[in-house]
């Protein structure tokens, strides 16, 4: 395994009130992932934004190589959401991770607005959790990128487990700027999104811990991409959208 | 490790599938580690199935002691014809368990003809696995709903309420003696939290195998970091789904 594989979706678990990136950083190592884009989770995604970002930021900087941090704000919190959303964008954060299942809210709704308006000036792009109906699913997040068109919006999971195959990739050609991101999917709806979307619109990603690198990698075996394609799925995506090392 | 598959389809042509002959989906599943599987149609889970469990029963009639049959019904035909095709495959198909997918059927797990075909089921010895896990037409507990109403059928929710809502495949597990939960599609993450709660005398391994290449080598995959004991492993991966329908041991050809 190529060792400069870059994963788009890391949420560290939470351990006695902190973020746990010790087993992350084993799992990592072994399975030649050099960097991940992170968030916090649990309490940390729903309730405790600002103690989620402190706990990743303090991460982030002693392992600077190692991870990237994407923040969470939950839009409930109104203008303290943009407050904890500008501080850990000044503190370095890469974009912002919503996850309307754990957050309460649908993509569709217009309380995220704001939260976007402030990702498009910072030039973040926004990662949203999709799968679970009825507030995070793809053809939602479709009508949230085609009323904020400059922003940048990756799929989470693409859409798993039932949209998959059915509403990611209209939902996708509906909004070019969406980008779908893999983890949690088949080997077979890789290929799918690579060939409808092209290679430059899609991104790898582990879904760690609700996934494991090892299903993740194993699941493109019998995939057919060229080296180019293999490429940018598996790490020139995620440096140009997350501004890796820019 | 000896390794049952208790969740694969035959290929047809649904979800731009390509059909296969069945000795040719054995080779493939048998090089992918299994040494038996449920297998279901894909095909017949669209319009009347009745075709289709002749189709399949007559596909897998050489493999009898790799396959084991499952035949379907479909509600929207009525429940006497439900009921007469489902002994229609047990009896003269030679046909083991009986899957119903609510949502590619159109039907909810409150429809009236539900629990009469599960009892029916029961009656008739064959385990019944559902598609789960997908609202709002067959939740975990929309299924346990209909299962303790069918207390005497094995119930099997064939994809443990999926990732959002294996919690609510736990409780069910938890709360029905007859309910059990099939690991198949789940992520690693949920399967882990279903090893973590529930007896491992009620869980077992299917890929959703027979609609896309290579299903079975990575879902065993997702077991490997798992620290499953070798106790749970052979329950799991054999046992269990052997208690519940032995494979055969010879070539069929015992009913009429």
């Amino acid at each position: 395994m190529n060792r400069q594989v870059i994963d788009s979706a890391v949420r560290l678990p939470t351990r006695d009130g902190a973020l746990d990136a010790g087993a992350w950083f084993a799992l990592a190592d072994h399975w030649g992932i050099s960097h991940a884009v992170a968030a916090p989770s649990d309490e940390f995604v729903a309730v405790y934004n600002e103690e989620g970002n402190a706990l990743l930021a303090d991460l982030v900087e002693r392992h600077a190589d190692k991870l990237s941090a994407l923040a969470v704000a939950n839009p409930w919190y109104g203008p303290r959401a943009l407050d904890i959303l500008n501080r850990a964008f000044d503190r370095g954060f890469c974009g912002l991770y919503l996850h309307p299942a754990r957050q309460g809210f649908h993509l569709t709704e217009s309380i995220v607005d704001p939260l976007i308006k402030l990702c498009l000036a910072r030039d973040k792009p926004v990662y949203a959790y999709t799968g679970t109906p009825i507030c995070a699913m793809p053809l939602q997040l479709a009508e949230l990128a085609r009323r904020f068109p400059k922003a940048t919006f990756v799929l989470g999971h693409m859409g798993w487990s039932d949209f998959s195959g059915y509403d990611v990739i209209p939902a996708a050609r509906q909004a070019p700027n969406i980008i779908v991101e893999t983890s949690c999917t088949t080997g077979a709806m890789v290929g799918l999104a690579v060939e409808e979307l092209g290679a430059e619109r899609v991104l790898f990603g582990s879904g760690y811990p609700r996934s494991h690198p090892s299903y993740e990698i194993d699941k493109l075996k019998d995939l057919t991409l060229s080296q180019d394609q293999l490429d940018l799925y598996m790490r020139r995506n995620a440096r140009r959208i997350w501004k890796i090392g820019a | 490790m000896k390794v049952i598959d208790t969740h694969t389809h035959l290929p047809g042509t649904l979800l731009g599938g390509v059909p296969r002959p069945a000795e040719e989906l054995r080779k493939d599943f048998e090089e992918q580690g299994l040494s038996g599987a449920w297998i279901m149609t894909l095909d017949g889970l669209v319009g009347d199935p009745r075709p289709h469990n002749d189709i399949l029963s007559q596909a897998v009639r050489p493999h009898r002691e790799f396959f084991v049959p499952f035949c379907t019904v479909w509600p929207h035909l009525g429940l006497k014809a439900c009921l007469d095709e489902l002994e229609r495959a047990a009896l003269k198909l030679g046909m083991r368990g009986l899957k119903l997918h609510p949502w590619l059927q159109a039907f909810s797990m409150t429809h009236p003809a539900v629990v009469p075909i599960l009892r029916k089921a029961g009656e008739l010895g064959m385990p019944v696995l559902l598609h789960d896990g997908t609202p709002p037409y067959c939740t975990p507990l929309q299924v346990a709903m209909a299962a303790e109403q069918a207390p005497q059928t094995t119930i099997i929710l064939g994809h443990a309420g999926l990732d959002d809502l294996y919690w609510d495949a736990i409780l069910a597990c938890l709360r029905l003696p007859n309910v059990y939960l099939c690991l198949c599609s789940l992520s690693v993450g949920p399967i882990s939290q279903v090893l973590t709660h529930c007896p491992s005398d009620k869980l077992l391994f299917g890929s959703d195998s027979g609609w896309q290449p290579g299903l079975v080598r990575s879902a065993l995959e997702k077991f490997v970091d798992l620290g499953l004991s070798h106790e749970e492993q052979q329950r799991v991966f054999h046992a269990n789904a052997e208690r519940l329908l032995p494979l055969e041991s010879s070539e069929y050809g015992t009913l009429s």
